[in-house]
């Protein structure tokens, strides 16, 4: 056992940390940054965000040198979390490009698909977006019905895909369709890489609780991919769309960062707010209550630095993922809740008029979503339970 | 960076449960509580056989010189067996304040017959009111020529019927403050102790209340300076507390496990109960809490061994999350055993009396919690460790 990082790590750290100084955004560090509020400029904004970063080589550090990245090992794509939500920069507008489907073209792309779609993928000139999700396919994924016909040298794609991420921002979509009814719902689906600007394509953007519109319905009505654009076998995309899944390997190490920071800022906040005019964090209910939080966020990430270990001598990550994940968005969601509850009446109030600052009330709405997107944590305890507790199989049909 | 057992580590682990499992495993504290006294010797002089008495002693006098963190598999196997003894007491707290504080003919005396298991060693610290602070040590030490003479009366001491030796917090000065509180190494076998078993629910660690009816022992029994005693237990009670979250741990784990091993095999309606995500669920919400206390304490161990700067908190919030949670999955464990669970015959119930037994020992979980907030730098009363 042993805490702490070697002299190489420290100097990847102090390199990005430079670079950061240097390079984020007019006022972003003293908090005088003003978000573009108006979407397009949102987008335009990160956009220019991701292009800086991968002039830096900071925008897919893992990604073999040649491809732009630096061949980054796990600790230090840790590291690189770490210090990104040290100073909460802002989001990587490609992630889904980025995180997932560069790294899956790189391993299992044609050549084709690695040079005509790979380049483009760190500077953020190709937005990417992930279709898998449909109306009736959630949780039971594997009961796609999105329908993808061959025809001469495309395949004709008809269907409905549902919570697509970016899509209203995307040129592409990395999408699963059924290709072939074999009666067994894992087989016969396969992967397409489709572009978005196409008139089979329609995005409709859904409104959220939160106020906000980052996901969307996508409607393909004879929508087109070419044959080269299929990302291994015809029939083997179950396979494939869990490849790319596996690629989003340190997106718990970002949420766990990320509420390492949220509890500093709770305990900020805390320190602030008054009550019967001596602050928050006095109370001793209040108090307890953030400890408590303290706690299980130290536990968080200390538990993600031990299943990461195991990932480490093993060479490849386990269903361990799945307990930081699950505990990540729960603990998430409650520090969100006691933020909010702890600004008394006033905290009812959102936008221009939040008694403290925004994010906190769009936040808590947002943590809503933490526990159903990317599986939800009813499937985090059933993955929990069966793979690593070798609990009985839930029943599935 | 490397956040698991090692080698070492991994091997003192395996070499624990073996030698537990030769003797009898959870038959131990079964046997214990129905009478059975002499297992708790067995399983002593075996453990001092193995050098596990000695693992934090210096070589020096007969240890092997090892850190915190080399007990921290020890002391959850014997959590996950709910073992009777003050091995938590005697290495993770006597051993490191002999160590750091003793004078050398203090080591010559007490440390080599530790690593020998041929001495027990407990903590005679509450008084009337179970709570620790410096107010509730009244224990008067009188001087007389080259001896003190001790007067008044400790409770829930930890098998303190059948320790070798007890370290004993008792006031040389002042009334109520920190100042005037002296420790002091009692042998039980140079003086007359009146002990009397407390009656506790759990069974496998007995509780003892101690009298001290003018008994005297010699000024150079003194550990450390004179009324300065209080800031020296709390430097011992890092150590133990690291510890006994430990054995936490290792009760969790089994607890986790034995629900698991049971969800399998226990059938209702047609299925092992382990496939209703009623079960299943609160089994990897169990296992979620098991994880992170085991991930707080090994971080707390660390932080021990290598006196970092948040050793204190690191401490205080493995401590009081353990505590907790050991008690609640405990309970959990004895619902997915249904009426079986319920029973005396069956093992669930030494698991909930062990967490019952550590939750306020030495401090409250909200203590604990209180120590980290004054720790992290909010401002507020320092609580008590
Ligand atoms: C903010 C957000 C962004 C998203 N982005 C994308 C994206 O970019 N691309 C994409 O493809 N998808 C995306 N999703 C979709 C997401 O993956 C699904 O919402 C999720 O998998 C759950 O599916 P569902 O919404 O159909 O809920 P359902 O599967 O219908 O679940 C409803 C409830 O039933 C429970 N349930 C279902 N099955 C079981 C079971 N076997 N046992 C116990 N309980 C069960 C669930 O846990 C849940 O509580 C996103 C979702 C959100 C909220």
């Amino acid at each position: 056992m042993d805490f702490s990082y070697t002299a190489k790590e420290e100097a990847f750290r102090n390199e990005l940390r430079t670079w950061l100084q240097d390079n984020l955004p007019e006022g972003w560090l003293d908090g005088t940054f003003e978000y573009p509020e108006e979407e397009n400029e949102r987008a335009a904004f990160l956009r220019d965000w991701q292009r800086k970063l991968s002039e830096g080589r900071w925008a897919g550090i893992s990604w073999p040198e040649q491809y732009g990245g630096r061949g980054a090992t796990l600790v230090e794509e840790v590291i690189f979390e770490q210090e990104m939500a040290k100073v909460k920069a802002p989001p990587i507008i490609n992630t889904i490009g980025t995180a997932m489907v560069g790294p899956t073209l790189l391993q299992i792309g044609t050549d084709y698909q690695k040079e005509t779609y790979v380049p483009k993928i760190l500077n953020g000139d190709e937005i990417w977006c992930q279709g898998y999700s449909e109306p009736s396919a959630g949780s039971d994924l594997a009961a796609i019905q999105t329908r993808a016909v061959k025809q001469g040298d495309k395949w004709i794609i008809n269907g409905q895909k549902v919570w697509t991420s970016f899509a209203h921002l995307a040129d592409k979509c990395f999408l699963l369709a059924r290709t072939e009814n074999t009666g067994k719902k894992h087989e016969g689906i396969t992967a397409f890489l489709i572009d978005m600007h196409q008139p089979g394509v329609e995005v409709r953007p859904i409104h959220q609780i939160n106020d906000a519109y980052d996901f969307n319905e996508v409607f393909l009505n004879d929508a087109v991919a070419y044959e080269a654009d299929v990302v291994g076998e015809v029939g083997d995309g179950w396979r494939v769309g869990l490849i790319l899944l596996s690629h989003e390997r340190v997106g718990v190490a970002k949420q766990t960062f990320r509420l390492q920071k949220l509890f500093d800022e709770l305990a900020d906040m805390a320190k602030t707010l008054e009550k019967n005019g001596r602050p928050l964090i006095e109370d001793q209910i209040v108090r307890q209550k953030l400890v408590g939080f303290r706690a299980k966020t130290r536990a968080l990430l200390l538990n993600y630095y031990r299943h990461l270990t195991d990932t480490i001598r093993n060479g490849r990550p386990g269903p361990e993922g799945s307990l930081d994940k699950l505990a990540s968005s729960e603990l998430g969601q409650q520090m969100l809740a006691f933020g909010v509850s702890i600004q008394g009446a006033n905290g009812q109030l959102w936008k221009e008029d939040a008694p403290v600052n925004a994010n906190w009330q769009k936040d808590w709405l947002r943590s809503f979503a933490y526990t159903i997107e990317g599986g939800t944590s009813e499937i985090q305890r059933n993955i929990v339970g069966e793979r690593i507790l070798k609990l009985p199989k839930d029943i599935k049909h | 960076m490397d956040f698991a057992l090692n080698e070492e580590q991994t091997l003192f682990q395996n070499q624990t449960r073996q030698f537990l499992e030769s003797k009898g495993d959870l038959t131990i504290p079964r046997s214990y509580m129905e009478g059975k006294e002499e297992v708790l010797e067995e399983l002593w002089k075996g453990l001092g056989d193995l050098g596990y008495m000695g693992i934090t002693i210096s070589e020096e006098y007969g240890g092997l010189g090892l850190g915190d963190l080399t007990l921290v598999p020890i002391l959850e196997e014997m959590g996950r067996v709910v073992v009777p003894g003050p091995y938590p007491e005697t290495v993770a707290f006597a051993v490191p304040l002999l160590q750091a504080y003793g004078t050398e003919a203090q080591k010559q005396k007490y440390l080599p017959s530790i690593a020998e298991g041929k001495r027990k060693v407990t903590l005679a610290v509450l008084e009337a009111s179970g709570e620790l602070a410096p107010s509730e040590v009244q224990l008067q030490a009188k001087v007389s020529g080259d001896e003190y003479v001790l007067q008044g009366t400790k409770i829930l001491v930890p098998h303190g019927d059948i320790a070798d030796t007890l370290i004993v917090p008792v006031r040389t000065g002042g009334t109520n403050s920190e100042y005037g509180i002296s420790l002091v190494i009692v042998d039980a076998d140079q003086v007359t102790l009146d002990t009397k078993k407390q009656i506790s629910m759990d069974e496998t660690r007995k509780m003892v209340q101690v009298t001290f009816n003018e008994v005297r022992v010699p000024k150079a029994q003194l550990l450390g300076p004179e009324n300065a005693g209080w800031g020296i237990l709390q430097s011992g009670l890092i150590h133990l507390n690291a510890a006994l979250t430990s054995t936490m741990v290792g009760g969790m784990d089994r607890v986790v496990e034995m629900s698991t091993e049971y969800a399998k095999t226990r059938e209702q309606f047609g299925q092992p109960i382990g496939r209703f995500q009623a079960i299943k669920h609160r089994i990897v919400d169990m296992k979620l809490d098991m994880d992170s206390a085991r991930s707080l304490s090994y971080y707390a161990s660390w932080a021990v061994e290598n006196k970092t700067d948040d050793m204190v908190e690191a401490v205080a919030l493995a401590r009081s999350f353990s505590s907790e949670a050991y008690l609640d999955i405990a309970g959990k464990n004895i619902q997915n055993h249904g009426g079986m669970g319920f029973t005396w015959e069956f093992d669930c119930h030494f698991f909930l009396k062990r967490a019952r037994a550590l939750e306020n020992h030495l401090g409250s979980p909200e203590s604990f919690r209180e120590t980290a907030a004054v720790e992290m730098g909010w401002n507020g009363k320092k609580a008590l460790v």
